[in-house]
């Protein structure tokens, strides 16, 4: 109830900024806006009961939620994400973006950045993604494919790392683009990182990362390490009994290639892996886990209108199978985007009978309000 | 600690004399502040004159461009709304922010045309503060010069003298210049032409030319079969001279129209180093002016 009446408020604030006029006008003031909607239509050889049921078949796999979008088959509203940002003054901005579901709203993020603080160095802090890896900063709607790889979903949940805290940010003075990050944060989501009982007093994670770019011609070569280090407090989602606590670590590196062949096409190699190392503190729920994960993906955009992908993925400890996804989209303009994706996943079983998941999803993705940036 | 100040004595002459480091979105920004800032100022250019300049790649090495850059000038009119903020928020430089003295936004300074009463996406990708390919006017180049004169002396005022003679030198050589067009472009006057996207409308606004349609069905948006036959059926009763076309877009489409309606294609360069041979402002309109026949 509280969160309608938060998005009616914050619509109505928006209605009545953009009506007012005269002397004391305000609508200059009017932070920039935009709303994105996603919806997909899926057809799965698993009915929707079996998919909730899926287990991982690799021993290690569990602690993690492994879709968030197009889970039914049949007619899927993903989400409506509406995203505000302004300057706040000369020394900072403020960005806050709203994720809507069918019957939620959440603050997926709300944050201020720096814009002045010198020798190169920004803070970020509120309620933020973190800028873990490649991926996990990204929001769905730039994604290269209809899905986020099952190591980001095992690993760092569906959402990914994004909790409250605040994050260091600096660019070395190197010749090529070099960053060097670090965040601590209250808690990780769900995931890994999952601070579901007994909770921890005070921060619970901190993240590390180094990202470099440099470019040979008119490709740019991008690669990154990351590690995260946080409390693990995870219980289960249905009987609410604990199953595992303890200290867990995550590192990360990932590699990409992009080149460009003119200004609107290019070729992206790019690949990532993900290594997990859980130690318990309580053997008497669960044992120490170590596991790795990994995908790699090839993206050709041929032109303004089309692109097409090809992902390989999978656990490389105690796994059955991986996956395997391609995709296609067209794009009416840079607002509007058609997607339709096959998957087949052998990383799963249902009820103790190992099955590989073969699904189609058809994914359309409209942007409207403020223009957002064009994604590396 | 002696050491210490030993090297310090080393580097002091060299901050002392260090170079206003510049930031420019385009290439004829940085043709334009190399013309003025002369010796005393080091550009560097983001974007890449042969590609499309609503388009620049945001390459995470061009935030490592202008992390230090003491200023950054761009075009404005939101021709960088899609690639330009990232970089200056990821750059974490405070004298490439907006609201820096040490921030230029040329659109400021010169009159656009075309801006469009209402917007609406409908109707493509349109430019709304009116359009943005204001430098293609070389009368407005001069009005630039003058304005990145005045920005150059407001950040530096110590080298006024020598900004004051660059841009004195540039503007008699360019009007000179102006003179020279114009009288190569005197009978091109009233002709019509067609384009692939509306960047030449300063350019033809500057000569006469009348520009009846573009090849794009509408701002940004890639040639459809429908509009290519409509077009075709409007070139057979208006008679432009030719297809204006620019060097990042396929000319697939215009050259299937040029044969339908034998209509010419002529290339027309947008930019320094749009093509090999323009290799500064004076061979980009040197080329401009002789291109259209
Ligand atoms: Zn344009």
């Amino acid at each position: 109830m509280k969160k309608i009446v938060l998005a009616i408020a914050l619509c109505a604030t928006l209605a009545l900024a953009g009506e007012s006029g005269g002397s004391f006008d305000q609508s200059k003031f009017i932070p920039d806006v935009s709303l994105i909607v996603d919806t997909g239509y899926v057809h799965r050889n698993v009915s929707n009961a079996d998919l909730e049921n899926s287990v991982p078949t690799s021993k290690y796999g569990d602690y993690g939620t492994f879709k968030e979008f197009n889970t039914n088959n049949g007619f899927n509203l993903n989400y409506a994400e509406m995203a505000l940002h302004s300057n706040v003054d000369q020394a900072f901005e403020l960005d806050g973006i709203f994720h809507y579901a069918t019957e939620s709203v959440e603050i997926e993020e709300a944050y201020f950045t720096t814009k002045a603080l010198p020798y190169s160095f920004r803070v970020k802090g509120g309620k933020f993604k973190s800028d873990f890896g490649r991926l996990n900063s990204q929001h769905a709607h730039v994604w290269d494919f209809a899905d986020a790889p099952l190591v980001y979903n095992s690993f760092l949940s569906p959402e990914g790392i994004n909790a409250p805290g605040v994050q260091f940010q600096w660019l070395a003075p190197t010749p090529w683009y070099m960053k060097l990050g670090f965040e601590a944060m209250q808690k990780g989501n769900g995931g890994t990182f999952a601070n579901d009982f007994d909770k921890k007093d005070g921060e619970a994670l901190y993240v590390g990362y180094l990202k470099n770019s440099f470019d040979v011609k008119d490709a740019s070569l991008l690669f990154g390490v990351s590690y995260a280090n946080g409390v693990s407090n995870i219980e289960d989602a249905v009987s609410a009994l604990p199953i595992y606590k303890g200290n867990s670590e995550i590192y990360g590196a990932d590699l990409s290639v992009k080149n460009y062949f003119n200004s609107y096409s290019f070729i992206n190699w790019q690949s990532e892996l993900l290594y997990r190392d859980m130690k318990s503190d309580d053997a008497t729920i669960d044992k120490d886990k170590k596991q790795s994960g990994y995908y790699t993906q090839l993206v050709y955009q041929m032109d303004e209108n089309w692109k097409t992908g090809l992902r390989y993925e999978g656990f490389l400890q105690d796994s059955n199978g991986g996956k395997t996804t391609m995709d296609a989209s067209y794009k009416t303009s840079e607002f509007a985007q058609l997607r339709l994706q096959y998957s087949h996943d052998e990383a799963f079983k249902q009820n103790d009978v190992k099955k590989a998941i073969d699904e189609i999803v058809l994914q359309l993705t409209f942007a409207i309000g403020a223009h957002g940036a064009h994604s590396f | 600690m002696k050491k210490y100040i030993l090297a310090l004595l080393f580097l002091l002459p060299l901050t002392l004399f260090a170079n206003l480091s510049v930031a420019v979105t385009y290439p004829y920004i940085g043709a334009l502040t190399k013309a003025i800032g002369g010796d005393k100022v080091d550009t560097v250019v983001l974007a890449k004159g042969n590609w499309d300049p609503h388009f620049v790649v945001p390459r995470p090495s061009l935030i490592a461009k202008v992390r230090d850059a003491d200023a950054l000038i761009m075009n404005g009119g939101q021709l960088e709304i899609g690639w330009l903020p990232p970089l200056i928020d990821r750059a974490s430089n405070p004298k490439i922010a907006t609201n820096a003295k040490t921030f230029l936004d040329l659109s400021q300074h010169v009159e656009l045309l075309q801006k469009p009463t209402s917007v609406d996406r409908s109707g493509g990708d349109v430019h709304p503060d009116g359009n943005p390919h204001f430098h293609l006017d070389p009368n407005n180049i001069l009005i630039l010069a003058g304005t990145v004169k005045e920005f150059l002396i407001s950040i530096d005022s110590q080298n006024s003298a020598e900004y004051e003679k660059n841009y004195a030198q540039f503007s008699d050589m360019w009007n000179k210049k102006l003179d020279m067009w114009k009288t190569n472009m005197t009978d091109k006057k009233g002709l019509k032409v067609v384009q692939y996207h509306n960047v030449m409308a300063y350019f033809n606004h500057a000569y006469g030319l009348t520009s009846i349609a573009t090849i794009e069905p509408l701002p940004g948006i890639p040639p459809s079969s429908k509009h290519t036959m409509e077009l075709i059926e409007l070139i057979k009763k208006e008679n432009p001279c030719c297809i204006l076309h620019d060097v990042y877009h396929d000319t697939k489409t215009a050259e299937f129209i040029s044969e339908k309606s034998e209509i010419k294609v002529v290339i027309m360069p947008h930019d320094v180093g749009a093509l090999d041979t323009i290799e500064d402002l004076v061979s980009l309109f040197d080329y401009l002016t002789s291109a259209v026949k």
